[in-house]
């Protein structure tokens, strides 16, 4: 893989909520058209390093480089268009409808007024809405809300797709059906860094992972050179991940 | 295990709940203590007279200048229920000066102690006063009445006792024969006027069809106007005449007070889109950061616009307040009024760390402010000490209840200094509270 091919690259980040440090040393980068996984126990700093790449969080150190080029996204309005967010909370307006949401969204990040329409034609399609595009959002089921969710973060057909763990609370259906848009969402070339605690998701969907403990990235690569550098059974990502994160609980801060 | 010991468990498991809610227990204790200690200063204040009566401020300008005027005006001073301006060691009003300040709105009673004064009382014969007056304070004129008495009694003592009974007597219809009794007999007067007024004694009074006058006899009333005054009535020509000072000033403090209650509820909404996660896909998105703040001012500002329009035609159609009358005053001070109110609800949203704090500070706020602006009652009412002024004066309500007021019962047009001074004052607000905001919102919600 070549230079060019970095679409963004994480360079010793560093990010502390006062006294308390969150990520120590974070160095990464994401190739352009993959899917970074982003694994690591509670508390790890995972949504920090998602939150600093998404320009939600200022201050910190290090340096972030996009496409070549320093990257602060909390102070440039289009650097953050060339991002896509998918909280992991479902962040809609339950009281407007499918399609309110997604023309909404599309305006706020300046799809032009003339493309609108195919955006969100594209936005319902993906989620599996278009029955129901005008209903309000709170008659949704959960994996309703998961779809869409993914839908309007994707509105603008942005250059890095951040998702937070996307499929917290929804059914097997669902989350298979999530797993297909993600899957057609890469093959047109997106290029996603996906956070979870499901080790068969970051196995199914992920080109690469990432494994972060205690604000530091311990391990960088396939599954397979994961469970080498483990030195644990090959195929098994949750048995590297307990192998380099250790077996004690962990919890949020 | 049975209803009570259940009952008993989840009283307990709440009551542990409540006491780790910080803020909803300080709020549940302290709201209640600060109203009380709020609305227990102005009433003492407002209703430090006789008798828990309201102290009425009165505007004095004594031309006669003799010994006895003296010493009415001195009398007027200590009576408890009126608060006598200018004060003693301040500058004098003339007449005139009084007369506009009635006029102008700054005042609603004002006495000139007319040349003549104490000769007329050396002869017995009733003083030469003139009362200029707003006739739409009635409650005030009625105090101001029983005030007078109070002082002509004390700096007359019982010389002044037996014109003024004779005067309001005669004002009521007793004959000379009552009246010359009522003169001779000042030791029985209470029981003589007794007599009469409950008409066991027909003898008292001039005609026998007397009764209609007698059935409308008000002690309160009565005693209001044992001092004979010449009136000079002061008041906008445009206000309506059916709109009374209480109407006013009730239309004005709700407006106030409820546009600051709807658009707390409207800006509180930064914190629900907070809380449900839609606050950071908009700071994410391609839009400039500042315009999220920006546009929940303005859905604020629009908010309460409508809710002014709302408030405003009802009070046209239904209390015939004459809203309207002045619309380029009217927009102006709504304009200014829902600009201040956003700014607060926004200044306390991004200020709160959660809804339920931001809630219960704004209602503590909200409800303090509209006690110390004059919202429930006219503070103006209240002799409050300089301090207290002060505190008043410091309140959003307290300007924009000078503002309303202005416009609704002063008729006052928005280009008048008093109208200007209260404006100027709530943009100053807007000012501080949206810098201070924009502060807050970069440090707190956009993390810079």
């Amino acid at each position: 893989m070549t230079e060019l091919a970095d679409l963004l690259v994480v360079d010793e980040l560093r990010y502390s909520y006062g006294e308390r440090v969150a990520v120590k040393s974070a160095s990464l980068t994401c190739r352009r058209g993959e899917i970074l996984g982003l694994l690591g126990p509670n508390g790890a700093g995972k949504t920090t390093l998602l939150s600093c790449v998404a320009g939600l969080l200022s201050g910190f150190g290090g340096k972030l480089t996009f496409d070549g080029k320093p990257f602060l996204p909390s102070d440039d309005a289009s650097s953050r268009s060339r991002l896509g967010l998918v909280p992991q909370e479902l962040a809609l307006y339950s009281d407007m409808t499918a399609t309110e949401n997604l023309v909404f969204f599309a305006r706020m990040q300046g799809v032009p007024s003339g493309d609108v329409d195919a955006a969100v034609q594209r936005g319902l399609d993906l989620a599996g809405l278009v029955d129901r595009k005008d209903d309000r959002v709170s008659s949704y089921s959960g994996g309703m809300k998961r779809r869409l969710n993914l839908a309007v973060g994707d509105m603008h057909a942005p250059d890095l797709l951040l998702l937070d763990e996307p499929t917290t609370g929804v059914d097997p259906q669902s989350r298979n059906h999530l797993f297909e848009c993600l899957q057609s969402l890469r093959a047109t070339g997106r290029t996603m860094i996906y956070t979870s605690h499901y080790m068969e998701e970051i196995q199914r969907l992920c080109d690469r992972v990432v494994i972060v403990n205690e604000g530091i990235v311990i391990g960088v690569g396939t599954t397979e050179e994961l469970c080498r550098q483990a030195g644990t059974a090959e195929g098994n990502l949750e048995q590297a991940f307990l192998a380099m994160t250790g077996r004690s609980l962990r919890d949020e801060a | 295990m049975n209803t009570w010991s259940a009952a008993f468990l989840i009283a307990r498991k709440d009551l542990n709940l409540y006491r780790r809610d910080r803020t909803g227990l300080l709020l549940g204790l302290l709201l209640p203590i600060i109203l009380v200690a709020v609305f227990g200063s102005v009433m003492k204040f407002a209703f430090g007279g006789d008798g828990g009566m309201p102290r009425v401020a009165i505007w004095v300008c004594d031309e006669d200048k003799s010994e006895a005027s003296q010493k009415f005006v001195a009398a007027l001073r200590e009576v408890s229920m009126l608060s006598v301006r200018p004060g003693a060691k301040s500058k004098a009003r003339t007449a005139s000066g009084l007369r506009t300040l009635v006029r102008d709105g700054e005042a609603h009673h004002a006495l000139i102690v007319e040349h003549g004064f104490g000769e007329a009382l050396a002869k017995d014969a009733e003083p030469p006063l003139t009362l200029i007056r707003d006739p739409g304070r009635q409650m005030e004129t009625r105090l101001v009445g029983i005030g007078l008495m109070q002082a002509m009694m004390s700096s007359g003592g019982g010389r002044s006792m037996s014109w003024m009974m004779s005067s309001m007597m005669r004002r009521y219809g007793m004959s000379d024969q009552g009246v010359a009794r009522v003169r001779a007999s000042m030791d029985v007067m209470q029981n003589v006027i007794g007599l009469f007024a409950s008409g066991s004694e027909p003898e008292l009074r001039e005609a026998d069809d007397g009764d209609a006058a007698l059935k409308s006899l008000d002690m309160s009333s009565m005693f209001g106007q044992m001092v004979p005054v010449t009136k000079e009535d002061v008041s906008p020509p445009d206000r309506p005449k059916n709109l009374g000072y209480q109407l006013a000033q009730s239309v004005s403090g709700m407006t106030v007070m409820m546009l600051m209650f709807g658009l707390m509820a409207c800006s509180g909404m930064l914190l629900v889109e907070r809380d449900q996660g839609t606050l950071r896909r908009l700071l994410v998105s391609r839009a400039p950061r500042s315009s999220v703040l920006l546009g929940k001012f303005l859905f604020c500002a629009t908010v309460g616009m409508v809710q002014l329009v709302v408030l405003f035609v009802f009070g046209e159609l239904v209390f015939s307040i004459d809203a309207f009358r002045d619309p380029l005053t009217l927009l102006a001070l709504s304009v200014t009024w829902v600009a201040a109110a956003t700014s607060f609800g926004i200044l306390i949203s991004v200020w709160a760390k959660t809804a339920k704090q931001a809630e219960g500070v704004a209602t503590l706020l909200i409800l303090v402010m509209a006690a110390l602006g004059g919202c429930w009652f006219p503070i103006q009412m209240a002799d409050l000490p300089w301090y207290g002024e002060v505190v008043t004066r410091s309140t959003l309500t307290y300007w924009a209840m000078e503002g309303f007021q202005g416009m609704l019962w002063h008729q006052k047009p928005w280009t008048d200094p008093v109208m200007l001074r209260a404006m100027g004052v709530l943009w100053g607000f807007v000012a501080i509270a949206c810098g201070v905001s924009w502060r807050l919102w970069q440090r707190r919600f956009v993390g810079t």
